[in-house]
């Protein structure tokens, strides 16, 4: 698949602020890719993401040096209702993005928006509420639901509109592990179903590096480090900008240095298997 | 306070009233609230009160209404009292005090039984400006989650030791600051968010947005319409052509 986003030599500031939020950034990503963005607090992510899906400069004004470009959109050309059916975002908290009293009613939403007819809208909204499962949930009020189907209902909002590409912000920060692993496989079942491409900002990276193509670390507002996750992740200097990098990963990194010849990867049962192994051989 | 504040708040039942057009609920409120407002009688308030508890029966609510009452009651007797002090006769003041009580169940058997999402169907079937609909179903959406968070709030201040249940009027409205500032922030940030998920999902890129929903009268909506415009003007006849108390 054809690049999908094109961030060419961005930096943003905000008005009255003193520094850059995001510096000479430079960033492509191919369709289909799961790319995972992370880094300290502050470092920049969440302006980043909120310049790839437009808020910034249409909703925030300030300093904004650079382009980026989304599918055959100009961000800071486009308007936003024509990102809106080219990129989706999920915010954190998925609560404030559900405005309406019914799931079915708040997935149809954007469609209804954009004026699209009802009888597509049913079909889209159907279909949005059958991929992730929440079918069964469609008159049910946002106060009746746990954290993890309102996340969902949120996801649905955003995959009817048929993006190309889905921006997932911290999306396990309010779920319980198996929520969030449950969320992790659908992102995966997502991607590999309809070809969409996730950029997504995680601090728990334990989760996501199992499914992401790409692993990019951001500080003070500039990329520092980009890659495959398991290469990220073996890399002395990302604890040094500020990654907290996985246990296992780091008990995996230890024992390289200490001499095992050991090849990266990233879960307990695949650092056991290796080890084993190598105690075999020996 | 809870139980009280839950007789005003919709929850699906399955019920003959319940099912019927919004429009038509808000019509029958409607005629019943012209109906209360203007009874001059005990016998007038007597039927409208007993057609109004026999609607809430059928739609299943008597016990959510009975709840409004409640909460209606002490305005009721205020009423009644200061109408005393205003030299009416005890009848007079009862009918007032209870005409309070009529239009509070006309006005409550509509929104009882009409879900937010048929609310805004019919502000938009009345052609009100976008915006003002979708801040009304945004408001009500927020409800349960801003009571959620004022309960997180009195209990994160309640764990720090302030006493939000002791002493006089006064210091009690005071320690409500604690309560209130954070409320307030939180509500600001969370508006935030909110108009940026609006933006995101092309809130307004079209003037006329279509609906998923669209509402249209069945044929029984249609005659329970029609008949309670005719029993409406049937009351209003008897208003009129016999003036004095029955």
């Amino acid at each position: 698949m054809g690049e999908i986003v094109r961030v060419e030599n961005l930096s943003f500031r905000y008005p009255e602020a003193a520094k850059f939020a995001v510096r000479d950034f430079e960033l492509t990503i191919k369709g289909g890719e799961i790319v995972m963005l992370a880094g300290p607090s502050g470092c920049g992510k969440s302006t980043l993401l909120r310049t790839v899906n437009g808020l910034i400069p249409h909703m925030y004004t300030g300093e904004y040096l650079g382009s980026v470009s989304v599918g055959d959109h100009k961000v800071s050309e486009a308007r936003m209702s024509e990102l809106a059916q080219t990129v989706g975002l999920l915010f954190q908290n998925p609560e404030n993005q559900i405005f309406m009293f019914s799931v079915e009613r708040d997935i149809a939403f954007g469609l209804e928006n954009l004026a699209v007819p009802p009888d597509e809208i049913r079909a889209r909204v159907d279909e949005a509420m059958r991929q992730l499962g929440i079918t069964d949930l469609a008159q049910r009020a946002p106060h009746e639901l746990s954290d993890g189907q309102k996340q969902r209902v949120a996801l649905a909002g955003v995959i009817v509109m048929r993006p190309r590409l889905i921006i997932l912000d911290e999306p396990t920060s309010l779920l319980d592990p198996k929520t969030a692993v449950e969320l992790v496989e659908l992102v995966r079942r997502l991607r590999d179903e309809t070809g969409i491409t996730f950029l997504i900002v995680e601090h728990r990276l334990e989760l996501l590096v199992r499914i992401a193509d790409r692993l990019v670390v951001m500080s003070e507002g500039k990329k520092v480090l980009d890659g495959r996750p398991e290469e990220i992740l073996a890399d002395e200097r990302a604890e040094a900008y500020g990654i907290s990098i996985p246990p296992v990963s780091r008990l995996r990194n230890q024992l390289k240095r200490d001499g095992l010849p050991l090849e990266n990867g990233f879960g307990p049962d695949e650092l056991a298997e290796e080890l084993n192994r190598q105690a075999l051989k020996r | 306070m809870y139980w009280v504040a839950g007789g005003f708040i919709f929850r699906r039942v399955g019920s003959p009233f319940h099912s019927l057009d919004p429009r038509v609920k808000l019509l029958i409120s409607a005629e019943l609230f012209v109906v209360s407002l203007t009874a001059y009688s005990v016998t007038q308030l007597a039927v409208v009160m007993g057609v109004m508890l026999c609607i809430a029966a059928v739609a299943k609510i008597l016990k959510r209404v009975g709840r409004t009452l409640v909460f209606s009651a002490g305005f009721s007797v205020f009423i009644f009292v200061i109408n005393l002090f205003a030299r009416q006769s005890l009848l007079t003041s009862a009918i007032y005090s209870v005409r309070f009580l009529a239009i509070i169940i006309s006005t409550s058997l509509f929104f009882i039984t009409t879900s937010p999402d048929e609310l805004e169907q019919v502000m938009k079937s009345a052609h009100l400006p976008r915006d003002v609909v979708f801040a009304f179903t945004t408001a009500v959406r927020f409800i349960p989650v801003l009571m959620l968070d004022a309960i997180q709030i009195v209990d994160a201040q309640k764990s720090r030791g302030l006493e939000v249940e002791k002493g006089n009027l006064i210091k009690r409205v005071r320690k409500m600051v604690p309560v209130l500032i954070p409320l307030v922030v939180n509500s600001v940030i969370r508006s935030g968010e909110l108009a940026e998920a609006m933006e995101s999902r092309a809130y307004g890129a079209v003037p006329r947005p279509t609906s998923l929903n669209r509402y249209s009268s069945s044929k029984r909506d249609k005659l329970v319409a029609a008949g309670s415009l005719i029993l409406f003007i049937i009351t209003v006849y008897i208003y009129v052509r016999f003036p004095t108390p029955l």
